[in-house]
């Protein structure tokens, strides 16, 4: 599943970054690699951005959807 | 290696890091009211320098733009990596926010590939300090061989040390410790090295290692210039990428960038120690309400509401105080005005300082103050989360909101902010619905004209009608602006208490750029007026412009040269209608509908000159010209129904 998918306050693992160089450099940037754990904290409204957090950091991202989209994860069992 | 220097021999020192890391808030601890800055990531697009001392020591400090790496993907990221690879600068100061450590380190280890000496300022201890990392400097300064300096710039500590260990490092230069891959990456490298031509490392201006690290991360850029330096060598070295890729079924684009994510957090783990403090922080409180779907518009709705109703109380009260010794200065010089012309031009000179400081000041002070505190607290990014899907449908971006509140200021600065915006289109976008957001000047008239004689009802109307003119048009102009969208990847600062001093600088900074860009063309603008006043050229503009006003609009004939004058002196369209009409009893002289349809007209028709220049300079003439006829088109087509179905 994507990270798009992913419910509220579910923990998940990136599998894998669809291709482009672009979108993985701004990935690794924001401190989200392949293998990293996630927290979805929430939703925006009106179809908006999901705002995750990355636990072993403390850092919070916010991804629009297409970004989301192009982010495979699974879910992590607590 | 001799590095060029900048003006007169000065020691040139570079601040780059990734944004929201503090390096602005180092350079104005430095630099005093030179650099704007906020809590909120990307604010610096080009760059910004200025001479400072330290410890009785002269240098030059450059303000680089904010990057997450060093890959040429974006503006700031190029700006920032030609700057280096120029060598100008003596030294670089990669400026790293110590809270979030792990990820920081990664740039930290790019930037130590360039071949630029370097010193580390550890920035926001004491944030990391609260999120319970306890970071080891000795240990970090030698797993980097960099000299590391602590600070928390917000408060000046550790700036003027980070100054002087940089000046020592021009004086006697080191490199540090550039990071050792795993052995496959290693080998790779060396046979990529073997290969390399040479002098083509010299004409990027970086070491070696640097290219051929490059080439296997996939640079566009180097592998351009490699390619014409020599195919057969870029030939191997993307078939090595790939047998690299295979190796570790990685994908290709990646497979550098997980070394080096392995490299930092290994790192990381050597020089810090992390102490989980309580579960639920005042953060996470803050954002469960300010974040939420539902409640989060509504903090939202309260942060923009209470920001107008600060921006109109402070600035009617402000403004009565300014304009007061104005008017009765403009009461002794307009009886003069038609005596001669030096009269004129004086009077118009007056007057265009009054409509700067008078007018437009005493609304965008209050307004740029709440605009950086909300900043600096760090809502604006959670604004801008709360926003995006809505704006997203006409079009626009999240982050395309600031601009657009700034506009209700001035329009001038609103169109420089939309410099925050990655991809041209966003900015283009923006800044065509910028002018089309009644600024300060265009307020007063709604609200004298409107508000009082019509009621504050159909003033409210006028601002809804606005926003729903602004959406549709922002709906059609996206289809028409060619480019790519940036979807949204945006840091969500932790929110900070900032020093008031950090939010009035930025304040400054703001209103500097209206005082700088706006106000001389309002003045100059209004000399000129003062002088076609003078030539008698009223009545003819009038005449001229008599089928527009009379006869499509139904308004009276002496408007005219009130609409052609509110192009340059858009604070000025109020004044200009009481002298046109010859008294101000507007109600008296004007019926309902003749008001609306000339309140309208002046809220959406072409922006002032100094907006104009600003679309030019930042976009361009042609799409300064799509805007003017845009505003001008609306604003025809509004006081046309206004006149047909009133």
């Amino acid at each position: 599943m994507t990270l798009e998918q992913a419910s509220k306050g579910s923990r998940v693992r990136v599998l894998k970054r669809a291709s482009g160089h672009r979108f993985a450099s701004s990935l690794d940037g924001m401190g989200i690699h392949v293998g990293d754990e996630l927290l979805v904290v929430g939703y925006a409204p009106f179809h908006g951005p999901i705002l995750v957090e990355i636990p072993s950091s403390g850092v919070r991202v916010a991804l629009g959807r297409g970004m989301a989209e192009k982010l495979h994860v699974e879910p992590v069992e607590a | 290696m001799d590095r060029a220097r900048e003006d007169a021999g000065l020691p040139v020192i570079a601040l780059a890091g990734q944004p929201n890391c503090g390096k602005s808030t180092l350079f104005n601890a430095l630099a005093g009211f030179k650099a704007d800055t906020g809590n909120f990531p990307g604010s610096t697009v080009s760059y910004t320098s200025s001479e400072v001392v330290a410890d009785g020591r002269r240098a030059r400090i450059i303000d680089l733009p904010g990057t997450y790496s060093i890959s040429p993907h974006d503006a700031a990221e190029r700006v920032t990596r030609d700057y280096l690879l120029s060598g100008k600068a003596d030294v670089l100061v990669a400026v790293v926010d110590a809270s979030v450590l792990a990820r920081s380190i990664e740039l930290t280890l790019q930037l130590l590939e360039m071949g630029v000496p370097m010193v580390l300022a550890l920035n926001m201890l004491d944030e990391a300090e609260r999120k319970g990392i306890d970071v080891d400097v000795a240990r970090l300064e030698k797993r980097l061989g960099i000299p590391v300096v602590p600070t928390i710039a917000i408060r000046g500590k550790g700036v003027v040390s980070v100054v002087s260990r940089a000046l020592d490092m021009a004086d006697r230069p080191s490199l540090g410790t550039p990071p050792i891959y795993d052995r496959d990456v290693e080998e790779t490298v060396r046979g990529i090295l073997d290969r390399m031509p040479g002098g083509l490392a010299d004409g990027i201006g970086a070491p070696e290692r640097f290219v051929a690290l490059r080439l296997l991360e996939g640079d566009p850029v180097i592998e351009e210039v490699a390619g014409n330096a020599d195919p057969e060598f870029l030939r191997f070295a993307l078939d090595e990428r790939k047998r690299l890729a295979v190796l570790h079924d990685w994908p290709e684009e990646t497979t550098l960038s997980s070394h080096r994510h392995a490299v930092a957090m290994d790192l990381f783990e050597a020089v810090a120690r992390v102490v989980p403090r309580r579960k639920m922080t005042l953060r996470d409180r803050l954002d469960g309400v300010v974040m939420h779907p539902v409640l989060g518009l509504g903090v939202a709705g309260a942060a923009i509401a209470s920001l107008f109703l600060v921006a109109f109380l402070f600035g009617d009260l402000l403004a009565g105080v300014v304009s007061a010794p104005f008017e009765s200065l403009l009461e002794v010089l307009s009886p003069r005005a038609s005596e001669s012309f030096i009269w004129a031009m004086l009077r118009g000179f007056v007057e265009g300082v009054a409509g700067g400081v008078g007018i437009v000041l005493p609304y965008l002070l209050p307004l740029l103050f709440m605009m950086s505190l909300y900043e600096d607290v760090g809502y604006l990014p959670r604004a801008a989360y709360m926003v995006d899907g809505a704006l997203h449908r006409i079009g626009l971006h999240g982050k395309s909101v600031i601009p657009l509140i700034l506009g209700y200021g001035c329009n001038v600065p609103a169109i420089m902010g939309t410099r925050i915006l990655e991809t041209p289109r966003d900015r283009i976008l923006t800044s065509l619905l910028v002018p089309l957001i009644p600024c300060s000047a265009r307020t007063v008239v709604i609200l004298a004209l409107v508000a009082a004689l019509l009621g504050p009802l159909y003033a409210l109307g006028v601002y809804a009608l606005n926003i729903v003119v602004a959406a549709v048009a922002g709906r059609i102009l996206s289809s028409m602006v060619k480019g790519s969208q940036a979807g949204l990847l945006m840091d969500v600062p932790p929110y900070r208490v900032p020093p008031l001093r950090s939010v009035l600088k930025k304040v400054w900074f703001r209103t500097y750029e209206f005082l700088v860009a706006a106000w001389p063309i309002l003045i100059v603008a209004s000399v000129i007026m003062g002088i076609l006043e003078y030539v008698g050229i009223n009545n003819w503009m009038n005449a001229v412009l008599r089928p527009l006003t009379v006869g499509l609009l139904g308004l009276p004939e002496a408007v005219g040269v009130t609409l052609f004058f509110g192009v340059l002196r858009k604070e000025l369209s109020l004044i200009l209608l009481f002298q046109a009409l010859g008294t101000d009893d507007v109600a008296a002289v004007m019926s309902p509908a003749q008001i609306l349809g000339f309140s309208l007209f002046v809220t959406f028709y072409v922006p002032c000159v100094a907006t104009i220049a600003t679309l030019v300079r930042e976009v361009g003439w042609r799409w300064a010209g799509v805007s003017t006829a845009l505003n001008t088109g609306i604003a025809l087509a509004a006081a046309f129904f206004v006149r047909v179905f009133w």
